[in-house]
């Protein structure tokens, strides 16, 4: 596999307090699962929220163009996998 | 010219309460400020209560424009009552009263006389004598001075020129001459060192010189350094017309001065409005807070709310070493002079979604208190723009 998969974290207010602050530790443990397969990152914010239909479905992480709605650390090592089968 | 001014106070030994009372106002419609030093007979409560009654009252003659300074002054000083113990007047007080332009008007009724430094220099300013028509050996000196870019005015109670009386090496105290000797080193070491940490510095080489570093009286040292202002600007939430984002964005980088971004959308628009990427840490979270992330051109880059919220508390308290976003927030602003808000006034619905577990407050409420705590207790001149 050539193309990094990119795990992006939302940052922005309302996923920080529905709980983006606990996946810290996919910073630490995607890298020494899957080394330089995946990157890992914050951005300040997804816009996702903000729209009506995914409303209350904070905190969303990005896995390529995947969403992750409401994500855990397990759903996104999941989705990660997913990608790597 | 921007008028950095702050005060340093430090209590008597063993006292539980300031006896020295330092008010000052800022006028940023007429670009002017008036300040006011008072020293209280003895110490502890009752000191505290007569300078400050002192304090307050003349600030409020001075600022209604009501009466000039000079008048005011003189009012207080033929009105305060003598000891009856000890045959002197209740309190002393020195008050200036000064705008942008280095035009100053001062009185001085029983506090050490003022120091006027200019390049290194101390001045000496001619002053005229008004004696108090109803108390024989009272008397105040009125001042009219003009001063210039880089000048310095330190005023201080005599807590400080008498600072180490009667002890091994300074048998006279301090006196005024060891303060400007003190002054003219810290200055020549840090020319543009601020009024804050100039004040600060005051007050802790003073409690040095006394015995047992035990302060016989209440110390105070208050700063005026006329320089070139610090201009900082702060953009924070999206416009509430988006077809404005362009024209916001633009002011934005047209702004001279140092540029803050608090909100992750706002960070996004600014990012897409002006074409420079953004990057992030590998942090998620520091100190329960968002990571901060960068921008080419843009010295500070924040989630929005909840480090504002944080921010503010921080200011409220008088916290002002923290390493999160918020705690670079706070040395952002405080290393200002003149700092702008602009103020997106679109709302996000899902922060008042009452599924989220913490309560989030309305921007436009934060900055409104922010302004004013910027305003009042850290005095800067704060302007705020709703877009």
């Amino acid at each position: 596999m050539d193309k990094k998969i990119s795990v992006k974290v939302c940052l922005g207010t309302t996923c920080f307090v529905m709980g983006s602050a606990n996946l810290q530790e996919l910073i630490d443990t995607v890298p020494a699962k899957y080394g330089d397969k995946v990157e890992v990152s914050g951005v300040p914010c997804l816009g996702l929220c903000s729209i009506d239909w995914e409303f209350s479905k904070a905190p969303y992480v990005k896995v390529d163009d995947e969403v992750i709605k409401e994500a855990t650390v397990e759903k996104v090592l999941k989705a990660i996998d997913e990608r790597l089968k | 010219m921007f008028i950095d001014i702050d005060c340093s106070q430090m209590k008597k030994y063993n006292q539980n309460a300031y006896g020295d009372y330092f008010v000052s106002k800022r006028y940023p419609d007429e670009a002017r400020l008036v300040a006011v030093l008072s020293d209280g007979l003895g110490s502890g409560i009752k000191a505290n209560i007569l300078s400050c009654m002192t304090a307050t009252m003349l600030l409020q003659f001075i600022s209604n424009d009501q009466i000039p300074i000079r008048q005011a002054a003189e009012i207080v000083m033929n009105s305060l009552p003598v000891c009856k113990v000890r045959h002197i007047s209740y309190s002393t007080f020195s008050a200036i009263d000064c705008d942008d332009d280095g035009n100053a008007k001062i009185v001085e009724e029983g506090n050490p006389e003022f120091v006027w430094l200019r390049d290194g220099e101390v001045l000496e300013p001619s002053y005229e004598t008004i004696q108090s028509k109803t108390f024989k050996n009272r008397k105040m000196k009125v001042y009219k001075i003009k001063l210039r870019l880089g000048d310095r005015l330190i005023f201080c109670s005599d807590g400080v020129t008498q600072a180490g009386l009667g002890g091994g090496r300074l048998k006279l105290g301090l006196r005024r001459d060891g303060l400007i000797v003190l002054l003219k080193d810290k200055i020549s070491e840090n020319p543009e060192i601020s009024s804050s940490e100039l004040a600060n510095y005051i007050v802790n080489q003073v409690r040095n010189i006394e015995t047992d570093r035990r302060p016989k009286d209440d110390i105070s040292a208050c700063v005026l350094y006329f320089r070139k202002p610090r201009e900082a600007l702060i953009f924070t939430g999206p416009p509430y017309h988006q077809e404005k984002d362009k024209e916001y964005a633009q002011m934005f980088k047209n702004f001279e001065g140092k540029k803050a971004i608090c909100g992750g959308t706002t960070a996004n628009l600014i990012s897409r409005e002006l074409n420079v990427p953004i990057r992030m840490d590998t942090t998620i979270s520091v100190g329960k807070l968002p990571a901060i992330s960068y921008m080419d051109g843009v010295d500070l880059v924040t989630e929005g709310i909840l480090t504002l919220t944080k921010t503010l508390e921080y200011l409220e308290n008088g916290t002002l070493d923290i390493d999160n976003a918020a705690g670079k927030l706070v040395k952002f602003l405080l290393d200002s002079d003149c700092i702008q808000f602009m103020v997106g006034a679109k709302l996000n619905q899902a922060h008042y979604d009452p599924a989220l577990p913490i309560e989030i407050e309305i921007r436009k409420n934060i900055i409104k208190k922010m302004a004013g705590i910027l305003q009042d207790k850290y005095f800067k001149k704060v302007n705020v723009q709703y877009m």
